[in-house]
């Protein structure tokens, strides 16, 4: 069944993927909406997460903002997966990063490739 | 065909060309959407690139390459956002890049702030913590705390402290500093630890004997000026005097004798402020100050709940936006005149650097830059948890000058501040494209959150940062001349 983004009585209701979205990346996203949407994840079915959110009282948002808000959400879901790509697969790389900054040499390596003198001056080559 | 010689350090192009497969790895790095058009790409050392909205998901899915976008493609290898191996070649130079960044853990605690007594002469509005009395045995610090602070702050491995004295009214205790300077003066001279003495004044009390000793010692003096005397006596209160008349009179003569350079104004945002960032950007161009630090009120006890200073971060972001926008002004007619706040970002956005301002970094600096020594012997993390104390708040005491160096800069309080004053693992910040411009306020988030881990979608900090941040960036990227200047402002100490 497809499953179509709507606004039904006053809450914003968003699909994901569970193949191209991450459950990190929808909580790091809804996260920012807190202070003004109740917020809800679960499961539509085996394959989508569905995504609510819905203006608090005391939060000031009429009806026609809720479109607005709606197309933040659709973004902002996207924006938040592309980092959380980039937080996984570059995760090893900054612990390697912050390591060798914090150490006091001992996760140095020799510069890469051959070790060889360029313009010929080392005798014992 | 020219043979290679076997030793040659440079391979021919063939060799490199043939390793690029059209594949790349990604390098750690966040962004933001500035506008509609533009969003921001910042790596791990706080370089950054702008590019059209929607580069960030053409990298992330390996869109790009170097035949077809050669020139995108060049600075993103070039600028560490991209490697072409999986171990960057120049991992090393990233790291020290790294550690650059992070010099400010180097040396640890910096700053040594005495609070050498709470009682003053003024009464001013959103001032809670001193206290109009003579009474010197409750309200200054002691011989035997004194002592006691002068003892820890030698044992801070920093070889470079700050003694500073705030009050109250640090003048109305001046023999105490004496005695404090100069024996801080004889151990550094013994112990070979350079120090530095400032004295927080609100200048009502200075004259030309206590000035001369200054000199004679080197001591630097930092006063208050909220803007023009309507705004300045408004905000501060003297009882049968005019603080900003004394204010004026006592920084004239203090330039006379110290010198021009030796006398720093800060100024306090209030809410009849807001109203006027004209007024006070001018107030300090016209007194010959080389610059403004465009300072919001802390949210700290009683500023926190008097009407009268109570204002919203957007005002306060409007104002911030007017006085920098008349401080450039200044700029375009060729004068040197900077903000501040501006030059701390600035210096994080635009140089592989860091700055010493303890109120943004990560990890925070409290403790680790700062520590508050009391007119009671109360040690705390910061000026402003000193201040939450007066309200029986006492979170963020880290105990008294009778404990050790180790229980107090590394027992159960420090390291229960340490889970939460790095933003690289606070919610929120963990993703966020200006983590390394920012830094972590556990101290702000207690005391306006009731929580020092913080929630960054209501926080006034985040809050103001996030736009500032943006704001500067924006300005910068639209016009080439107001970057200029804001590299003139960070190229010249
Ligand atoms: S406080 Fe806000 S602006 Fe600063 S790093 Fe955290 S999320 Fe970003």
């Amino acid at each position: 069944m497809a499953h179509i983004n709507c606004i039904k009585d006053g809450e914003i209701i968003v699909f994901a993927n569970t193949l191209l979205f991450s459950k990190d990346a929808l909580f790091k996203c809804l996260y920012w909406y807190g202070d003004k949407f109740h917020t809800s994840v679960s499961f539509a079915d085996v394959d989508n997460y569905c995504v609510k959110i819905k203006p608090l009282s005391t939060a000031a948002i009429n009806s026609e903002d809720l479109e607005l808000y709606q197309q933040k959400l659709e973004r902002d879901l996207i924006d938040f997966q592309l980092r959380d790509v980039v937080t996984k697969e570059t995760q090893n790389i900054r612990d390697l990063i912050i390591a060798k900054a914090f150490s006091n040499g001992e996760f140095d390596e020799d510069p890469p490739g051959d070790v060889s003198d360029p313009v010929g001056f080392n005798p014992s080559l | 065909m020219i043979e290679s010689k076997a030793n040659r350090k440079f391979k021919e192009a063939a060799f490199y060309n043939s390793q690029n497969d059209g594949g790349y790895f990604l390098l750690p790095f966040k962004f933001h959407r500035l506008n509609g058009e533009k969003e921001i790409l910042v790596n791990e050392v706080g370089d950054y690139l702008i590019l059209p909205t929607g580069t960030t998901a053409t990298i992330v899915n390996r869109q790009i390459s170097k035949e077809n976008n050669s020139e995108l493609y060049g600075d993103l290898i070039a600028n560490f956002f991209i490697s072409e191996e999986a171990i960057h070649p120049l991992i090393d130079v990233l790291a020290t890049r790294y550690r650059t960044k992070k010099h400010f853990l180097n040396y640890f605690t910096g700053l040594h702030i005495f609070v050498i007594s709470l009682r003053c002469e003024h009464t001013c509005f959103y001032c809670q913590v001193s206290r109009v009395t003579e009474n010197r045995d409750q309200y200054d610090m002691s011989i035997q705390n004194i002592d006691r602070g002068i003892e820890i702050m030698f044992k801070s491995p920093n070889p470079h402290v700050t003694m500073e004295f705030q009050g109250g009214e640090a003048l109305l205790a001046f023999d105490n500093i004496k005695y404090a300077v100069e024996k801080s003066e004889k151990i550094a001279g013994e112990i070979g630890k350079q120090i530095t003495f400032v004295i927080c004044t609100n200048l009502a009390l200075v004259n030309e004997e206590i000035l001369y000793y200054c000199k004679e010692h080197k001591i630097l003096i930092s006063t208050s000026l909220d803007g023009p005397q309507s705004i300045h006596d408004s905000n501060r209160h003297k009882p049968h005097a005019s603080s900003y008349a004394l204010a004026i009179k006592g920084i004239k003569l203090s330039r006379e004798i110290l010198g021009e350079d030796q006398v720093s104004a800060l100024m306090t945002t209030t809410t009849l402020s807001l109203e006027h960032p004209i007024e006070i950007v001018d107030e300090y161009y016209n007194m010959g100050f080389p610059g403004i630090f465009l300072r919001n009120i802390s949210p700290y006890g009683f500023a926190l709940r008097t009407e009268k200073s109570k204002y919203s971060t957007d005002k306060f972001i409007e104002f911030y936006k007017k006085a920098l926008g008349r401080i450039l002004e200044y700029n375009f007619q060729g004068h040197y005149f900077t903000e501040d706040l501006a030059r701390i970002y600035l210096t994080k956005i635009l140089t592989p650097f860091n700055t010493g301002f303890v109120d943004m970094q990560s990890p925070a600096g409290l403790i680790n830059g700062v520590i508050v020594f009391n007119y009671d012997g109360g040690v705390y993390a910061t000026d402003e948890s000193r201040m939450l104390a007066e309200q029986k708040d006492f979170t963020f005491k880290l105990g008294t000058l009778n404990d050790e160096y180790k229980d107090l800069f590394f027992g159960a309080k420090a390291q229960e501040i340490a889970q939460v004053w790095s933003n690289e693992a606070l919610a929120g910040c963990s993703e966020c494209a200006f983590q390394a411009y920012c830094g972590a306020d556990p101290v702000h988030h207690h005391a306006t959150q009731g929580d020092m881990y913080g929630y960054r979608p209501t926080s006034a900090f985040c809050q103001k940062n996030m736009e500032i941040i943006r704001y500067l960036i924006e300005l910068m990227e639209s016009e080439p001349k107001i970057k200029k200047i804001f590299e003139s402002w960070i190229s010249k100490k």
